[in-house]
């Protein structure tokens, strides 16, 4: 069998595609919305099955974790901080803030390479 | 509204010679014999480090799986035992809470880090948030092989704050 070679003209993770192509997604799926109790879950859900399956689609070779937060605009403050155990040369992150007048929302999206 | 995001990244080098990065002025290194750890703190979603970009190539281990699994209960004790040791007495300030996301996250890491489950990359989260009646939805999903990649994950509430730990452990094939 003939081993495959990918084509390798970038090293790393590409922040700023990612950070584009969710970003899209949010747009897309919050876009105009208020916030409703009955249907954040199916947002949420859609957000970030919608921008896994679009970094999916890169075609690169990485496993991903997408976490979503939705939160409902208030007065009340609301923290978060990663710390990662990893390969910097091979892998990233990128984390997208989006807001509206009723609610934010952040994403995270890590991705790990996989030798082949 | 008062919201803040922080993110901070560890290194983790295969090489033996140390390259530290450039951190903030909280940013701290430290070395032990094989690798060099470097902490940064930064507001913004992190740009790379300044090092090298050669991918390394390692050799093939005809390993198929993992040997040892990641031991998911034992890491529920552990995000559990953190949380409540640095969070139970906790009132929820701004600048503390900010302070606190970053440490513990890091304290979590370490303690999963002294489990040394060999080939095993760590993601850890922490969320922490001010409680009263506001709603909030927390949600992921992972695009992994899940017969060796896993989630670990605790919430802890008290009267003026929650928070949410997770840690993902992905294979390094």
């Amino acid at each position: 069998m003939e081993e495959y070679h990918r084509p390798c003209d970038e090293v790393g993770f590409n922040a700023e595609e990612a950070h584009n192509i969710v970003k899209e997604c949010v747009d897309g799926v919050l876009g105009g919305e208020d916030y409703n109790q009955n249907n954040i879950n199916q947002w949420t859900a859609s957000i970030v099955e919608q921008s896994l399956a679009h970094l999916v689609k890169l075609g690169k070779a990485y496993k991903y974790i997408v976490t979503c937060a939705v939160v409902q605009r208030s007065a009340y403050g609301f923290h978060t901080a990663s710390s990662c155990f990893w390969d910097t040369t091979s892998d990233g992150t990128c984390t997208v803030r989006w807001e509206n007048r009723t609610m934010n929302c952040i994403v995270n999206v890590f991705a790990i390479a996989i030798v082949l | 509204m008062a919201e803040r995001h922080n993110s901070k990244q560890l290194a983790w080098r295969l090489e033996q010679s140390a390259e530290n990065s450039h951190s903030e002025p909280e940013g701290q290194s430290r070395e032990n014999e094989v690798s060099v750890s470097t902490v940064s703190h930064s507001d913004e979603p992190s740009q790379r480090d300044e090092t090298s970009r050669l991918t390394v190539r390692v050799e093939n281990t005809y390993q198929l799986g993992p040997t040892k699994h990641f031991p998911v209960a034992t890491v529920n004790h552990i995000l559990k035992d953190v949380l409540t040791a640095y969070l139970q007495e906790a009132e929820y300030d701004p600048e503390f809470c900010r302070q606190m996301t970053k440490t513990i996250s890091e304290v979590i890491k370490a303690q999963v880090k002294e489990l040394m489950i060999p080939r095993y990359k760590l993601i850890v989260t922490v969320y922490i948030g001010q409680r009263d009646c506001q709603s909030i939805l927390i949600g992921s999903r992972c695009l992994w092989n899940p017969k060796s990649d896993t989630v670990s994950s605790y919430v802890f509430r008290n009267s003026t704050l929650f928070a949410l730990a997770n840690v993902y452990a992905v294979y390094f094939e």
